[in-house]
């Protein structure tokens, strides 16, 4: 049968739904990794593109040449390892002060009645519906010395003269949390909403007073939600431009915009190269951390 | 009523009797009444089972004993001691959960010792208890293992571990066997006793199965939207129904309406329309001549026989129409005339007794004065 012969040679419908996510990861992550990571390795050069090739052909020969310069810069140049630490330590608080926000919210949505969960949830995710941009420029207006916050504050005589939060690194911080609650809120909703309330019962009839029982009970059990909903703000947060950018004024440095200056306005691709690597390296560590949290909690749940 | 030689035995005041004292207990949620003004008195030591189908208010009740619900109205005393306005971690009492309710992020030390922890135990005190449940439910080398790793009898034995390590004044059951299979019910429902009656706790039980509260219990009492029917020991329970509920709750029962027709003080006689021949009783009961009533018969109270008995009262004639085979006991049921059908037990004593009778034969059903029970309500 030529049909038959035919079928054998095509692939099969198996491979119509796993490559589907192959390609996509190699095309738009994979390969885009390859070129940064190929320009890191490069020099500057007044050319187009901007920097020099580091595969050669010469005199019958490939010649590789690998150009550590701009890894060895960022070491040495007290202003990058600056930036970094203080995009960790930024991007570190904005991540706890997230959790200290987003866990009592989740927990008293995970207590409601089943439609009022729906209607809250909806509440905390619908902002992300509106553009990124314009949810950020929004708090410019709301944190300016002449701002809905000072304005108000100054009307009910809290305050003589407005305080200066717009363009320093609190406005980040607040422009951070914000943005990035949901994704907090999200998986400790999931982890608060699944725990059988039947063992806080356990607990009170041991004997433990509700706050024991929590930090006894709930919090452990939400751990995987903790975790997930940290990494979820921490990852972005990290190498976030715009906030900082937009918000946070000169004194807040952050690896985001160092990135951009590097490309855009000192046109050094090699250098903005090796900065975008060293920070996933960084961030590759949370990430690790957090596939192994993912993989024990399956695996627990599943035994 | 049930005849006068087997009264439930009455509260006598100062004795271990009201242990457990409920005093009108009510619950009502959004207007609905779920426990219904229920007075208990549960004696000391006792394995006392609360019984009956899904919203009796059964398991309300003993949410309301371990004070997860609130009485709207009505007073708790346990050994004397108020316990309506204790909240749940303050009270003596402790909880074998439906499903057990074990932490799963503790091991099976850690879930034993967790309500010793409250108490502020020293640490060797709490591992020495600890170690000592262990052993009494026979878990000994489990205590290192997470719930999930044990098998459903093993968590059972971890849970009561639980909740008898601090030495509670009462113990309360919800479902002990709900999570296990029919095979291993019955060898943990007596294991289970023995252990409670080693620690010789007061334990209140609530289940749904008939059985197991006859197995467990040393009383019973049967609930029905949010009211007591019945109280008293499985047997009294089983063979002097209070009333229809009860008869019909628990085993299977020939219920039959009929009409006082002579009511003397030591015997009794009712007419019905379900067979020409008259009912004796042999005892006196408290009704007036002419009463509606019911006459409840066990089906294992009924003999069958194909040649009309010697008795003079009692007996009524019909045909088999099912005859539904058990292995131990048949169960026959014939049709009445009057289109009534009673169900009699045989049992199989000898091997192929129960090919004797056959669909369509012709029997005589019969049984002794003393065997039913006449009901009023």
């Amino acid at each position: 049968m030529k049909l038959a012969a035919l079928k054998r040679w095509l692939p099969g419908a198996r491979w119509a739904v796993i490559a589907p996510p192959y390609l996509w990861l190699i095309v738009f992550f994979a390969i885009p990794f390859l070129i940064v990571l190929k320009i890191s390795f490069a020099r500057l050069a007044i050319a187009m593109p901007p920097y020099t090739p580091i595969l050669e052909y010469v005199d019958n020969a490939f010649h590789l040449k690998l150009n550590l310069g701009n890894y060895l810069n960022l070491l040495t140049d007290s202003q990058y390892i600056a930036a970094y630490l203080s995009s960790i330590k930024i991007a570190a608080i904005s991540t706890a002060l997230a959790l200290l926000v987003g866990y009592p919210m989740a927990y008293v949505i995970a207590r409601m009645s089943p439609a009022a969960r729906n209607v809250a949830m909806m509440l905390v995710v619908l902002p992300s519906w509106t553009s990124f941009l314009i949810r950020v420029y929004a708090w410019i207006g709301i944190l300016d010395s002449n701002g809905l916050l000072n304005r108000m504050l100054m009307g009910i005589g809290l305050i003589d003269e407005p305080l200066r939060i717009l363009y320093t690194p609190v406005a980040a911080y607040i422009g951070i949390v914000y943005c990035y609650l949901p994704f907090m809120v999200l998986p400790l909703y999931a982890t608060l909403v699944k725990l059988d309330r039947r063992l806080l019962e356990a607990a009170y009839d041991l004997g433990a007073r509700p706050w024991k029982a929590f930090l006894t009970v709930t919090l452990p059990l939400s751990r995987s939600g903790i975790v997930a909903g940290c990494m979820l703000v921490m990852i972005p947060a990290v190498g976030e431009f715009v906030i900082p950018e937009m918000l946070g004024g000169p004194d807040t440095l952050m690896i985001g915009r160092v990135l951009w200056g590097e490309f855009f306005n000192n046109r050094d691709w090699p250098a903005a190269s090796a900065v975008a690597i060293v920070m996933l390296l960084l961030l590759l560590v949370p990430i690790l951390i957090f596939n192994r949290y993912q993989q024990r909690d399956l695996e627990g749940r599943l035994s | 009523m049930p005849p006068p030689e087997a009264k439930p035995t009455p509260v006598q005041p100062g004795s271990n009797d009201g242990y457990l004292d409920l005093q009108d207990v009510r619950k009502e949620f959004d207007g609905f009444v779920a426990v219904d003004d229920v007075t208990l008195q549960i004696r000391k030591g006792e394995i006392f089972a609360l019984l009956g189908g899904s919203g009796s208010g059964k398991s309300t009740l003993l949410r309301c004993l371990a004070g997860f619900e609130r009485p709207t109205k009505g007073r708790i005393l346990l050994d004397g001691q108020p316990m309506n306005d204790l909240p749940p971690y303050e009270r003596p009492i402790n909880m074998m959960f439906q499903s057990y309710a074990l932490f799963p992020h503790m091991t099976v030390e850690q879930n034993i010792a967790f309500g010793l922890k409250q108490d502020g135990l020293t640490r060797d005190a709490v591992r020495r208890r600890v170690g000592e449940m262990l052993d009494m439910v026979q878990l000994g080398k489990l205590g290192k293992r997470k719930p999930h790793q044990l098998s459903g009898g093993q968590q059972q034995r971890v849970a009561l571990a639980r909740s008898l390590a601090k030495g509670p004044k009462l113990l309360l059951l919800d479902e002990p066997m709900g999570a296990l299979d029919k095979k291993l019910r019955s060898k943990m429902q007596l294991e289970l006793v023995n252990i409670i009656e080693t620690t010789g706790v007061t334990c209140v039980m609530v289940t749904h199965d008939q059985e197991e509260a006859m197995t467990m219990a040393t009383r019973i009492a049967l609930m029905d939207q949010g009211w007591i029917q019945q109280v008293g020991k499985p047997d009294e329970i089983y063979e002097q129904p209070a009333n229809r509920f009860a008869a019909e709750f628990i085993g299977s029962v020939n219920l039959i309406d009929a009409v006082i027709d002579e009511d003397q003080p030591d015997y009794v006689t009712l007419r019905t329309q379900a067979f020409p021949d008259i009912i004796d009783i042999g005892h006196g009961i408290t009704g007036f001549e002419g009463q509606p009533v019911s006459f409840a018969v066990r089906p294992e109270k009924l003999s069958i026989a194909k040649t009309e008995p010697a008795q003079a009262h009692n007996k009524a004639r019909g045909s088999i129409e099912d005859i539904a085979y058990f292995g131990s006991h048949s169960v026959y049921h014939v049709r009445l005339p009057s289109g009534i059908k009673l169900m009699a037990n045989f049992t199989n004593q000898q091997r192929w007794a129960s090919e004797a009778l056959t669909w369509g034969d012709e029997v005589w059903v019969s049984w002794g004065e003393n065997d039913g029970v006449v009901l009023t309500s």
